[in-house]
């Protein structure tokens, strides 16, 4: 599993909590604060959808939609039940893991991952324009405003704020989410479920052949891949507490989670998380291009995966392997 | 115990007009190594795939010691105690040589731990053992052979089946996969099914055989005397005359 995790994954975790624990002392304005907390949120995003796209090998496209969902299902409820974010996270979270293990049914009869990629972009198309065309609640493409943040912390005489506007406190709330969901993650992968989801990432039939029960290790999966996406769009909407359908459902974003998943390193379980701060960066820095920023993020993405087929974490990957090539007789011997 | 360890009872298969097995009967004793021979499309593989679940019978029944598993999913049927290797061989390419024998172990509930070491001993009973932590992607044909083998005895099978499994070796090491195969039925008591082109190979390790041509059962017998079977000295020893 060294391919996938690394050699030390914990140790790589602990050095990224550390350097997360520096940044509120950096002398950052709060735009670059900002531009950090939406790294670290898509950072989730992207690797709770690189679960079943490079972890498990299911070439799914809709996971934009769990984002919605999950944004949603926790916006609503907190803005018309008046229930605190807090707990209503955990409903954008469990209601985009049900959705997760409902499309996954029809996707374990699937064989094909070109059909497979056709009917989880069509279900996240379809989960857009409901959200779109429930304009009493949501308010379509208006936009659904209002969303309450996070309820204030207060420690002491210290009160920390949270949602737009507030920076610090965003920030420090996203990097705990970060590292939270991360190790959860980390620690559910390095186990039985990890070693079980490679396998039928690389064999389907062997795998099967081996005792391993395809249809409720799959169905596991999405719901895990689902559930996380979701509480990452659950926590997205009390961030910047306004959501249209389009932003989080629609084809900008399905192209922005997938560029920097393939950019980080498909099946890496640290690219996703390299792939999120390149390409949020990058995205903030070309703002100065104007209408030609577009083109050259595209660009950028373009000649990164021709140079870097493997993405940022399969760079040092790849240099082993050929290293392995050249080393006569290693696969000639019987 | 039943007194046949895989019995198969006029199973056919259809692939729309295609009839790829016709009422094929096939019992196999407990501890003996039963060879399926037959020519190119003769059904060898769709026998196979039929017993180990990946294809499923149009008609007729299979049982595993008495018990029917006509329509159990193969990872019922390994959990049931029948495990395969594959023709072409399927390696978790991304896993090293240690941890793809461990995907067999955690998959009957034993701790990650535990597999580890039990792992290790399956890698070096199939000679395995100095490629022990590195990448199956690296292995050669004959060594993919040889994880396949320790993958399926992991699952601590009563039947194995084998699929072409001299198949892309290299000659000198055929003996070594051969004398492992007879290891595992004389010291592990584990019964056998071969599918095997290779005559030489499977005078040395059958028992018994079922010669199969266009879907069904020509002969069925010892090792010798379907070896001596007018069709088969045809086709595979070339026998013009016979």
């Amino acid at each position: 599993m060294t391919e996938v995790f690394g050699r030390r994954p914990f140790l790589v975790l602990a050095l990224l909590a550390a350097a997360l624990l520096v940044v509120p002392f950096l002398p950052l304005n709060d735009y670059v604060l900002h531009i950090l907390t939406v790294f670290l949120i898509f950072s989730v995003f992207a690797t709770g959808w690189n679960l079943t796209l490079g972890i498990l090998g299911l070439k799914t496209l809709g996971h934009h939609a769990f984002f919605a969902i999950g944004a949603y299902l926790s916006a609503i409820t907190a803005y018309y039940g008046g229930v605190s974010p807090w707990l209503t996270v955990w409903v954008g979270a469990l209601s985009a893991a049900a959705a997760g293990v409902f499309i996954g049914f029809p996707i374990l009869r699937i064989r094909s991952m070109p059909h497979v990629a056709i009917v989880t972009l069509a279900f996240a198309e379809i989960v857009r324009l409901v959200f779109s065309n429930l304009k009493d609640i949501t308010r379509g493409e208006l936009g659904f405003w209002g969303i309450p943040p996070f309820d204030p912390i207060t420690v002491g005489d210290m009160t920390v704020r949270f949602g737009i506007g507030n920076a610090v406190g965003s920030f420090a709330l996203a990097a705990v989410f970060f590292l939270a969901v991360h190790l959860a993650l980390l620690l559910l992968l390095t186990s039985r479920t990890g070693l079980t989801f490679l396998a039928i990432r690389d064999s389907e039939t062997a795998a099967e052949s081996l005792g391993i029960r395809l249809s409720a290790w799959k169905l596991f999966a999405f719901g895990v891949s689902a559930a996380v996406v979701g509480l990452s769009g659950a926590v997205y909407a009390h961030y910047v507490m306004i959501l249209t359908p389009t932003s989080t459902a629609g084809p900008e974003m399905l192209i922005t989670l997938l560029a920097m998943i393939i950019v980080g390193g498909v099946g890496r379980f640290f690219g996703p998380i390299a792939g999120a701060l390149l390409l949020t960066v990058l995205s903030e820095v070309l703002r100065e291009f104007g209408d030609f920023r577009m083109l050259l993020y595209g660009l950028v993405i373009i000649v990164f995966v021709f140079v870097a087929p493997h993405g940022i974490a399969g760079l040092r990957l790849g240099r082993l392997r050929k290293a392995e090539r050249a080393e006569p007789g290693t696969a000639g011997a019987t | 115990m039943a007194e046949h360890l895989l019995d198969v009872n006029q199973v056919t298969v259809r692939f729309g007009g295609l009839v790829a097995l016709d009422r094929v009967d096939l019992h196999v004793e407990p501890g003996r190594t039963t060879a399926i021979l037959g020519p190119n499309g003769a059904g060898k593989t769709t026998l196979f795939n039929a017993v180990a679940g990946v294809v499923h019978p149009t008609s007729g029944a299979i049982s595993l010691d008495g018990r029917d598993i006509t329509k159990a999913l193969p990872s019922r049927r390994s959990r049931d105690g029948i495990a395969r290797t594959f023709q072409i061989t399927q390696p978790f390419v991304g896993l090293t040589v240690r941890e793809n024998v461990m995907v067999s172990i955690v998959s009957r509930g034993v701790a990650m731990r535990e597999a580890r070491d039990e792992a290790a001993e399956y890698v070096s009973f199939v000679g395995l053992g100095p490629k022990m932590d590195e990448p199956a992607r690296t292995l050669s044909t004959g060594q993919r052979k040889r994880l396949e083998l320790a993958r399926a005895l992991a699952t601590k099978p009563r039947l194995l089946l084998l699929d072409e499994v001299t198949g892309g070796v290299d000659r000198p090491s055929i003996p070594e996969i051969l004398d492992l195969i007879r290891r595992l039925r004389d010291e592990r008591g584990i019964t056998i099914v071969v599918v095997e082109h290779n005559m030489e190979v499977l005078f040395g390790l059958a028992d018994d055989a079922v010669f199969l041509n266009r879907g069904e059962v020509v002969v069925t017998g010892s090792m010798a005397e379907v070896a001596e079977h007018e069709a088969v000295r045809r086709i595979y020893l070339g026998d013009g005359d016979a």
